[in-house]
């Protein structure tokens, strides 16, 4: 191996071993002080040391050789873990990814560590004064311990997989003690007798606590953990089991269990695959349904009429149930996203000396995986946002009567068809009147404007690219760019945002967003002739009013529903169709919402609302404003599908 | 242009003329079939239409060739064509045989109906001289 080579191999195994230290640091912070959690830092520093010795890297060897030193003597009891403790070991951790960056940029490490040694060894000096002090983190103990299948899958690409297991076991053992593995990694010396892996555990943790950690192992591809329901069947099996039990396995298992589940790996190219194709039963299920329905306006006393409409329902239901459970395939659980958020917040709350806690719920609730890819860097922007402008400090909080500690709360939820997400804290609120003045500061918005905005449009500007009320710029936020992004993003993802503030009780921010990409429900709706359909995810309302009722202002075709006053458009105008013909007294107004925006589409008629599968137009034509795909309707004819950020934008662009 | 004479063509007419499209680029032939319009897009874009469960954009040759439009008739049909790895519908007013040109030659120095970009080369046969489409200089712009 060059050096090159090895350089990829450090690179890849400092980064693990960074990863290792960051969940097993925030473990100790919460969990408090675990000689198996020690054990666990100790060793990845170790290991570090090793490596970066092996690889001359000085200045890594060196810090975490100074680590090592103060893990041992709290290993050996010698030091307590106070907060402090935890803090210059998460510098540690930033210093030696900073360190980690360098080598991969430049080769070589340009930091100095001695101001993170000299911290280190302070640690070790304030050892004598501090033995006993009260600020030991104690661990959490009590729980009742239960039992769990841990079923871990690696990947196709794993290259030892024994030995991969052999790893993953020990990982278990800081969190859990493993009665027994299925298959028993002791007897299996193929390699490709290996996919998955069932650990049978007993902790008294909950088991999200190390899923995902276990999730971020290198070459594990999967891990699920179910509770271990029905002990007395493992007994069963276990006593039929007496060969085994005279050849005393290498891992002490006291139990066998039997497979539960199996999982198969597919491609995400297949599982595309297989979307398209059910969607094309999906079109097919609605021709076959209208058809159907000509045929029994046609032969309504046929007796065949009726077999074709129950195949044709039993078919539609099939259909329906094939579409949820590919569709299912494609899910993730938000999990993924919010395990990112402990760590941010807290280092954030510490920057900004604010105390938070986080409450993350709904951590299950799954999504597409194209939609957790997307949402990240919103909800990111809005956390940012709620520590640095929402939750008041410590003093000023007890000053109001609420508790010193803020609270970030993170909901994910399923909604019918969609998923709401929340994001809400228990803050300052925001000051409608500051926000007002600082949009005519900024000149996003003239005075007089502002003067006629009511509280809840004064609100939405927020939201205007370039706002921003925090007097000073830091590293956090208040840079003005937050709220624009977070509304772009999901702007692209067809979803809706919307706050709620009370000024000094807090502020929620709630996105709703359609569960998947692919297959959404649409509005069909009919412009002259030609047949649109609008993604009722954006559908806000459906409203018919007389002609008469709609105004004009400043040339702006305006109409007034339930007391807010929505502006108009027709898109025959912009897509160039013939006008005329508009001899009907009644017109229907669709009010479709991007974001906290609302216009309202002059429609001819509305068709219905359908399941329609989003297809892409193709490169030849390319992008057109308004339009974001096509479907293929019951009758086999295409409808494009508009797109409503596309139609905001036209709306613009013509005032 | 001798490994070309035996190359296939089917012959199309727009209006009154006729042209000849290489057989091994056409992928299929359609009926007429109902086509959406898409708005804001090429000036020639018929507009899109669905084979067998693939959105496929649809030329028109008469407004191509800045013909007069015509209303559609028996005769009408979609020349399907593969156009950089997408299929590409084109409406002609009808498709008539196959055939294969005993000489094709440049038709730089013959003046055509309509752009000459579009026509390059002239295919000769037992029926008399038809302009091959560039399909490269059709379909794009």
């Amino acid at each position: 191996m060059d050096r090159l080579e090895m350089m990829g191999v450090f690179l890849s195994e400092v980064e693990e071993q960074l990863q290792l230290l960051e969940r097993e640091i925030l473990n100790l912070e919460l969990q408090g002080e675990s000689p198996a959690i020690i054990q666990s830092i100790f060793r990845a520093a170790h290991t570090l040391k090793g490596s970066s010795a092996a690889m001359d890297f000085e200045e890594m060897k060196r810090l975490t050789h100074e680590m090592e030193n103060i893990l041992d003597k709290i290993r050996n009891q010698r030091l307590p873990v106070t907060q402090q403790v935890v803090d210059v070991l998460f510098q540690c951790l930033d210093q030696l990814s900073g360190l980690k960056r360098e080598i991969e940029l430049e080769g070589a490490t340009r930091t100095n560590v001695d101001a993170i040694v000299h911290q280190l060894q302070q640690l070790d000096n304030r050892l004598v004064e501090n033995v006993g002090s009260e600020g030991r983190l104690s661990a959490v103990a009590g729980q009742p311990v239960k039992k769990w299948i841990c079923k871990v899958r690696l990947s196709d690409q794993c290259e030892m997989k024994i030995a991969r297991a052999y790893i993953v076991f020990n990982h278990i053992k800081n969190w859990a003690s493993v009665i027994a593995t299925e298959p028993d990694l002791n007897s299996i010396s193929e390699d490709a007798a290996i996919q998955e892996i069932s650990y049978y555990i007993a902790t008294g943790l909950e088991p999200e606590t190390f899923q995902y950690r276990l999730g971020e192992l290198l070459d594990v591809e999967d891990v699920k953990v179910v509770p271990l329901l029905d002990e007395r069947s493992v007994s069963v099996t276990e006593a039929g089991k007496d060969v085994e039990q005279e050849n005393p396995p290498l891992i002490r298992s006291e139990k066998e269990g039997k497979k539960i589940g199996q999982t198969v790996r597919v491609g995400v190219d297949l599982l595309e695959n297989i979307m398209n194709l059910v969607g094309e039963l999906v079109i097919d299920q609605t021709r076959i349904a209208q058809v159907g329905n000509l045929m029994r306006d046609r032969y309504s006393s046929d007796e065949t009429i009726d077999d074709l409409e129950q195949i044709s329902n039993h078919f539609s239901r099939i259909i329906g149930e094939l579409q949820g459970s590919v569709m299912k395939t494609r899910m993730l659980p938000i999990e993924q996203l919010f395990s990112r958020f402990p760590r941010m917040v807290r280092d954030l709350s510490r920057t900004l000396n604010k105390e938070v806690n986080l409450l993350l719920e709904g951590k299950e609730t799954e999504l597409d995986r194209t939609v957790i890819e997307e949402i990240g860097d919103p909800l990111i922007h809005l956390i940012r946002n709620a520590i640095d402008h929402g939750i008041e400090e410590a003093e000023v909080r007890k000053k109001r009567g609420k508790s010193p500690k803020g609270t970030i709360r993170i909901k994910a939820a399923h909604q019918e068809n969609q998923v709401v997400l929340t994001v809400e804290d228990d803050g300052a609120g925001i000051h409608v009147q500051k926000v007002k003045e600082s949009a005519i500061r900024k000149q996003l918005i003239p005075a007089q404007n502002a003067e006629m905005m009511s509280e809840q449009e004064l609100i939405q500007l927020i939201f205007l690219p370039g706002f921003s009320t925090a007097s000073s710029v830091n590293d956090i936020s208040g840079r003005g760019v937050g709220m624009d992004i977070v509304r772009n993003h999901i702007e692209k993802l067809n979803g809706l945002i919307e706050v709620e503030t009370r000024l000094g009780a807090g502020t929620k921010f709630t996105i709703k967003l359609p569960l998947t990409l692919a297959i959404l429900r649409g509005l069909l709706i009919r412009l002259k002739e030609t047949i649109y359909a609008l993604p009722m995810s954006s559908v806000i309302e459906i409203v018919r009013l007389s002609k008469q009722e709609i105004r004009s202002i400043k040339g702006q075709a305006v109409v007034k529903i339930r007391d807010k006053i929505f502006p108009l458009i027709r898109l025959h105008d912009y897509f160039n169709m013939p006008s005329g013909g508009m001899n009907t007294q009644n017109v229907y107004i669709v009010v479709v919402g991007l974001a906290e925006k609302r216009l309202g589409l002059v429609v001819d008629e509305l068709i219905g609302n359908q399941e329609i599968v989003v297809k892409s137009i193709g490169s030849y034509i390319g992008k057109i404003e308004g339009v974001s795909g096509a479907t293929i309707l019951g009758d086999g004819s295409v409808a494009l599908i508009l797109d409503v950020t596309g139609l905001f934008k036209m709306a613009n662009n013509s005032n | 242009m001798e490994a070309s004479q035996q190359d296939q063509y089917i012959v199309i007419e727009v209006g009154v003329d006729k042209y000849a499209l290489k057989i091994s680029e056409v992928y299929e032939i359609l009926k007429m079939q109902k086509v959406t319009a898409v708005p804001n897009s090429k000036t020639f874009l018929e507009g899109v239409t669905n084979i067998r469960g693939n959105i496929v954009p649809v030329i028109s040759l008469r407004k191509r060739f800045q013909l007069e439009e015509r209303p559609e008739i028996h005769q009408t049909k979609i020349v399907v064509v593969n156009y950089h790895e997408e299929l590409i519908g084109i409406v002609v007013d009808g498709v008539n045989q196959v055939t294969r040109f005993s000489k094709i030659q440049s038709s730089a120095d013959i003046v055509s109906g309509v752009d000459g970009s579009f026509v390059q080369e002239i295919g000769q046969s037992e029926d008399g001289l038809i302009g091959i489409l560039n399909l490269e200089q059709v379909l794009a712009g």
